[in-house]
């Protein structure tokens, strides 16, 4: 499996190189994970102040968080947007996958890096555009802006995802249902759609948590009374460091465990 | 040796090609299935930021001015904020593809199974919240964490790590790490493995393979690795915001400085746009090596 310990003697250096960029690797993985640990250790302490590790445990903060109104509107508000968002992206993304892997047009390019910008546009940009716009329309605050918003900001990644499943859609099973004399509409709706099952559901799971994540928009689009959860917590860390901050974390941090693991089991399995 | 590949070589050495079908004409009617999205994007997206391009030469009154641009362009905050932000990013990209390399190149020595699982080492951070990661860091690096006492411990004095620039490039490189050794490991997993069998035989060493044959093969991933981190940190806003100084303020604070602080929309959008032409240039570039084009024009 790890062919490192293969390679004896070849000359200069030859035994340690394997050793040591695999030393090096897992050292980096460890600083990789530590933040997720450290989060998860934290919110089980039962302190007024941040301790790592903690000193007893409990599921004080926990509690803290889920009686909380704020903390639970905020969670409220967040979930909506991202359930709301992830629907909208799906739709217009798998729509727009669809055409450009199998369509043909003048300017496709152009078009697929426009559609793929917003992951690299600076947000604080887009953000700032949005509160313009929003201002003038009188949406800012509203959810419904906020909705379009995360719609545009989590499309390219159901793209991405949606694209690339397409491109492993056996041809021959579209040709198929075109000789028997089914529509586009009816191909798409009843036969590459669900063979695209698997790409649309790691597209959905990641758009929803990318939604979720978002901080940047939402802070600059919503007024100062309602918030979503990543802009409660941008506030909190930055001014009162409440404790329950690390019982938000940690949920958040098992959600993210939750979706990456369906994502990595569903692609092994494709 | 074949430093610089064809960059369709590597496109098409990603799986399954499919080719278009009805490919006669050179519109056919699936175009129409992008056109949602399109319409979409025009409303939510491009208009914004043209609202931006419009609003950076109007002052408040709906008066044509180039007042901002002149602000911005002949005080020094601005430069001073674009000079930190293009010292912070060199140095978090520089120190990210460092960090990101080992982890390339050990997951494309695996099993593709075990590769799977590691590579979950590598994408659960990435799909970590922002915020998480920063609050973990201020705990973990902070006066009374957990470095500073082991450093205590081992009897030295901890220098201050977090609300300052080491802070900031803890925070940046942590979220790069993964942008970074995704590309590269794609770009690992391409290369012939007979090149370096047909290396060992001819009686090279494994480091001369390493810096030889492997490294140069992969730098095209380093390209687009480096290309994206840089990109992504151009308009970073939550890191330096949560984990930097006064000192550590970058291009996207700056521009929340202005709306926030100052309300000046004008020096604000001034400022944005200045953010979008310097972006645009890298994220052109981007598009244009191998590995980047894959990921943003095919979209894989």
């Amino acid at each position: 499996m790890n062919d490192d310990r293969s390679e004896t003697t070849n000359g200069e250096g030859a035994p340690t190189l394997g050793a040591t960029t695999t030393l090096a690797a897992w050292l980096v993985y460890a600083f990789l994970m530590a933040p997720i640990f450290v989060v998860i250790g934290m919110s089980f302490g039962s302190q007024y102040e941040y301790q790592f590790p903690p000193r007893s445990i409990s599921l004080f903060l926990y509690w803290k968080f889920f009686s909380d109104p704020q903390w639970i509107a905020a969670l409220w508000l967040s979930v909506r947007v991202a359930l709301m968002s992830t629907v909208l992206a799906l739709a217009f993304g798998l729509s727009a996958a669809y055409g450009l892997v199998r369509g043909e047009f003048p300017g496709k390019r152009l078009v697929t890096l426009l559609l793929m910008s917003p992951i690299l546009v600076p947000v604080v940009v887009i953000a700032l555009g949005l509160y313009f716009y929003y201002a003038r329309l009188h949406l800012i605050g509203s959810y419904s802006g906020l909705v379009a918003a995360h719609t545009i900001y989590t499309m390219p990644f159901v793209l991405v995802t949606a694209m690339a499943g397409l491109r492993h859609v056996d041809l021959n099973l579209e040709a198929a249902g075109e000789v028997m004399g089914a529509g586009r509409l009816t191909i798409f709706w009843r036969i590459t759609l669900p063979l695209l099952r698997p790409a649309i559901v790691v597209g959905a799971l990641f758009a929803f948590l990318m939604s979720f994540d978002e901080v940047v928009i939402a802070f600059f689009i919503l007024e100062a009374t309602s918030f979503t959860l990543p802009v409660k917590m941008y506030g909190s860390i930055q001014f009162d460091n409440s404790p329950v901050l690390a019982a938000v974390s940690s949920l958040l941090t098992l959600f993210s465990v939750c979706i990456c693991g369906i994502g990595v089991w569903l692609q092994r399995n494709r | 040796m074949p430093t610089d590949l064809d960059s369709t070589e590597i496109a098409s050495a990603s799986g399954a090609e499919i080719q278009a079908p009805a490919a006669g004409g050179r519109v056919n009617r699936y175009a129409l299935f992008v056109l949602p999205a399109l319409t979409l994007m025009a409303g939510i997206y491009v208009y914004p930021l043209w609202i931006v391009v419009e609003q950076s030469v109007h002052d408040d009154k709906g008066v044509l001015t180039i007042e901002g641009y002149r602000e911005l362009l002949t005080g020094p905050l601005f430069f001073r904020v674009l000079w930190t932000s293009l010292e912070i990013d060199v140095m978090a990209t520089a120190i990210a593809l460092v960090a990101a390399y080992p982890i390339a190149y050990h997951l494309s020595r695996q099993t593709s199974r075990r590769r799977m699982v590691l590579s979950g080492l590598v994408l659960l951070p990435l799909w970590t919240s922002v915020l998480v990661k920063s609050l973990a860091f201020i705990v973990v690096f902070g006066d009374s964490g957990i470095v500073a006492a082991g450093l205590r411990w081992l009897g030295l004095e901890p220098p201050q790590m977090m609300f300052n620039r080491t802070g900031v490039l803890i925070g940046l490189v942590h979220y790069f790490i993964p942008f970074m050794a995704f590309p590269i490991l794609s770009s690992l997993l391409q290369r012939d493995p007979s090149l370096e069998k047909a290396a060992r035989i001819m009686g090279a060493g494994r480091l001369r393979i390493f810096w030889r044959i492997i490294v140069p093969l992969s730098m095209p991933g380093v390209l687009a690795g480096c290309l994206l981190s840089f990109i992504l940190c151009l308009g970073f806003f939550v890191t330096p915001a949560l984990l930097g100084s006064r000192k550590d303020v970058m291009l996207a604070n700056l521009i929340d400085f202005y709306l926030r602080q100052t309300f000046d929309w004008t020096i604000a959008a001034a400022a944005s746009v200045l953010l979008l032409m310097l972006s645009a240039v890298f994220i052109v570039l981007l598009a244009r090596v191998p590995g980047g084009r894959k990921l943003v024009v095919e979209g894989v």
